[in-house]
């Protein structure tokens, strides 16, 4: 019974809404147009939400996929519609992030030729996707789009560009549509040996310290309910990557908090002091490990992950298991013995006050008349609960929000961590609340990144997608100032900013606004920004020279912990 | 260390034979500032496979990734490294097992 032939372009969205696509983030032009023209009658079954720049669009994408839990999609142009989207291709590469991109591609036969806005898409791609793919043929769509959406979507996620010329938009054929649950050549699904389990079983039984730290494979893999389960009968602590963060609530009572250049002290130091490392779903980036000759240097260390080839990339492990985070540590727990206490006895309760002394409560009770971001971002999560979804731009707002925010449920907490791509709040957040519109989306921004889209202030107009924003606006492209001041002799090259008047922007795009400056403010403020579901920008002025302490200086030992600028952390004190 | 210090290495891999995958294999390289000495893709002895032979001076505690990172890609089937010439002649019938394999996979699904 053949099907009447239907053109690329139908076949194309009907295929995505097959995958269960719902929302599709995108930016129309020239050679995309045929898709765009059949677009137009999907209506609800397919919404397009359109960006204002495709840099918005792919960023939208992201934090759709992450707070849903579902792949992003994006379609695009071809050459600069393309181009455009590539910083958000890396960006979801580097963090494990499943988006599909259609970018609009020349006719085939103008390929090669440098016609206008061709773009040699697959070259540019390639080696910061995990498949990207030319579609010549309406033959080929349906197929392409389902493997495009398993390669995306399974072992570690990561993006996929399907470069779509427009032969093969304007083209008919019949549409078929395709599944696709396996490739000879791929194999998403490693499944771990019962010998490497035992051993890692063993491993854990011998140790009398361990600790265990965790990224965001956790929460690829939905492992958050085995992860608690496995630390709490092996009585282990754990801390979390950037990304890891929300996988564990933050009052779950085996968490000690962040890893890393600006993590918590606890975290870090166990790192050192344990004589078992367990680390699961995380890929041991130098922001974490800092210094790795001396990383964890009195443990025997077990790495779990789906991705071959990060381990043993950075750290060498005695045993690595490639594995999906829930796979393994489900398994692990059946096997490890339970255990009542622990030998960290009053360390890590120790290395917290000395954070919660030096750091925290001079941040959160500053006597400055300047409110520190720290506070700002501490009364947010007072306000909400912390039942928000974070999302992040990147620098000082990044680090103080994933410092002081408190998360009560996974996929709680998108922010830019490999790739630390400025700009990429915005419009994540406003995916984010696309995706999961039932939530409080709050975003922390600075002054620099919030410029760097805020073009995307046309999309939440258009759609009235209710974000909520706060702007850490120190007048600075803070975190460069903060290293010009540490490690550049105090010389301020081109960070100070003369910004504009954000209340007129939002007012110019219909968006509430207030200005706050005082304690008093912030209060009323926040207040005022979540009386309702609507976008809100809470531009806060805060201390202009303010620090992100603890730090850990570039290529330090994690050890050698800053608590300001002239103090180190000391554990014998 | 010069480059021409390091020992050469022959790097196999068995693949897809899919337009692109040699710019994304020679990409592994390039990024890695390793220089390609020699360099082959022709069918292997298994059916339907494709094999690069590829020599390249590297790091005795990078290959190990490199031959990882190449295999990671979705249309390589497996890669293996050797040093000098010191082949393994059992490769194809290796990775002839891995393909019946996954293909039993596939259809028990
Ligand atoms: C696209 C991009 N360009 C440059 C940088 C380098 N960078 C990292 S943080 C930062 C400053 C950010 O300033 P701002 O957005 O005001 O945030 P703050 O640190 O003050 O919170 C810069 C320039 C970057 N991460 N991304």
């Amino acid at each position: 019974m053949a099907e009447k032939k239907i053109s690329g372009s139908d076949i194309l969205l009907r295929s995505l809404i097959h995958q269960g696509v719902e929302v599709v983030f995108g930016y129309p032009g020239g050679q995309i147009m045929p898709v765009y023209d059949r677009l137009m009658d999907y209506g609800d079954s397919l919404r397009h939400i359109l960006a204002r720049h495709e840099q918005g669009a792919i960023h939208a994408a992201q934090g759709y996929a992450r707070a849903k839990g579902a792949p992003g999609c994006v379609i695009v142009t071809s050459g600069p519609g393309a181009t455009n989207v590539i910083t958000g291709v890396d960006d979801a590469m580097v963090d494990s992030t499943p988006v599909v991109v259609i970018a609009g591609q020349v006719p085939v036969s103008l390929l090669g030729t440098d016609a206008f806005q061709e773009t040699d898409l697959i070259g540019l791609t390639t080696p910061i996707t995990k498949w990207s793919y030319q579609i010549r043929r309406p033959e080929d769509i349906a197929w392409a789009v389902a493997r495009a959406f398993y390669i995306a979507g399974t072992g570690r996620p990561g993006p996929v560009v399907l470069d779509f010329t427009k032969d093969a938009q304007i083209g008919l054929a019949e549409y078929v549509p395709a599944e696709c649950s396996f490739i000879r050549s791929y194999n998403p699904h490693p499944v771990p040996s019962e010998e490497m389990i035992d051993r890692a079983a063993k491993m854990i039984d011998e140790s009398r310290k361990p600790f265990c730290v965790y990224g965001q494979g956790i929460v690829l893999s939905g492992a958050e309910k085995e992860l608690a389960a496995f630390l709490e009968k092996g009585n282990i602590k754990a801390g979390s990557t950037l990304l890891g963060l929300s996988a564990l609530p933050s009052d779950h009572p085996n968490y000690v908090g962040m890893l890393g250049m600006h993590g918590n002290v606890t975290g870090n130091i166990l790192t050192q002091e344990c004589d078992l490392l367990i680390a699961v779903g995380m890929r041991f980036s130098d922001r974490v490990t800092g210094k790795l000759s001396t990383y964890a240097s009195k443990a025997r260390i077990i790495h779990i992950d789906i991705d071959p080839t990060e381990i043993g990339k950075n750290i060498p492990v005695e045993l690595g298991i490639l594995s999906d985070a829930k796979v393994a540590l489900s398994r692990l727990t059946e096997k490890i013995t339970a255990r009542k206490s622990d030998e960290w006895g009053m360390e890590h309760i120790m290395c917290r006050a000395v954070e919660q002394h030096r750091v925290i409560d001079p941040e959160l009770h500053s006597e400055d008349a300047e409110l520190h971001p720290g506070e700002v971002v501490d009364a947010v999560a007072s306000a909400t609960g912390g039942n928000a979804i974070v999302v992040t731009d990147v620098g000082q707002n990044q680090m103080i929000a994933a410092r002081y925010s408190k998360f009560t449920s996974t996929r709680s907490f998108i922010t830019s961590g490999g790739l630390g791509t400025m700009g990429f709040g915005l419009p994540a957040a406003v995916g984010a609340k696309i995706g999961t519109p039932g939530k409080t989306v709050v975003l922390f921004v600075g002054d620099g990144g919030l410029q760097m889209t805020e073009q995307e202030f046309g999309t939440i107009k258009q759609e009235g997608t209710g974000v909520k924003i706060v702007l850490l606006n120190n007048n600075w492209l803070g975190n460069v100032r903060m290293w010009q001041e540490l490690f550049f002799k105090k010389r301020y090259s081109f960070t100070r900013m003369v910004n504009p008047d954000f209340k007129m922007l939002a007012d110019a795009y219909g968006i509430d606004c207030m200005n706050v400056e005082t304690r008093e403010e912030l209060k009323e403020g926040i207040g005022r920004m979540l009386s309702d579901d609507k976008p809100f920008l809470l531009n806060v002025h805060v201390q202009e020279n303010s620090m992100v302490f603890p730090m850990i200086a570039p290529g330090k030992s994690i050890d050698e912990i800053m608590l300001n600028e002239k103090d180190f952390f000391d554990r014998e004190k | 260390m010069d480059s021409k210090d390091l020992k050469l290495y022959e790097i196999t891999a068995y693949t897809e034979n899919h337009v692109g995958l040699l710019s994304a294999i020679a990409g592994i390289f390039a990024r890695r500032s390793l220089n390609i000495e020699k360099l082959l893709v022709y069918p292997s002895d298994v059916p339907g496979i494709h094999k690069f032979k590829i020599v390249t001076r590297c790091e005795d505690d990078k290959i190990e990734n490199v031959v990882l990172q190449i295999e990671k890609k979705v249309d390589v089937l497996k890669a293996f490294y050797h040093i000098n010439n010191e082949y393994s002649g059992r490769e194809s019938q290796l990775v002839r097992e891995l393909v019946a394999q996954r293909e039993k996979e596939e259809n028990n699904k």
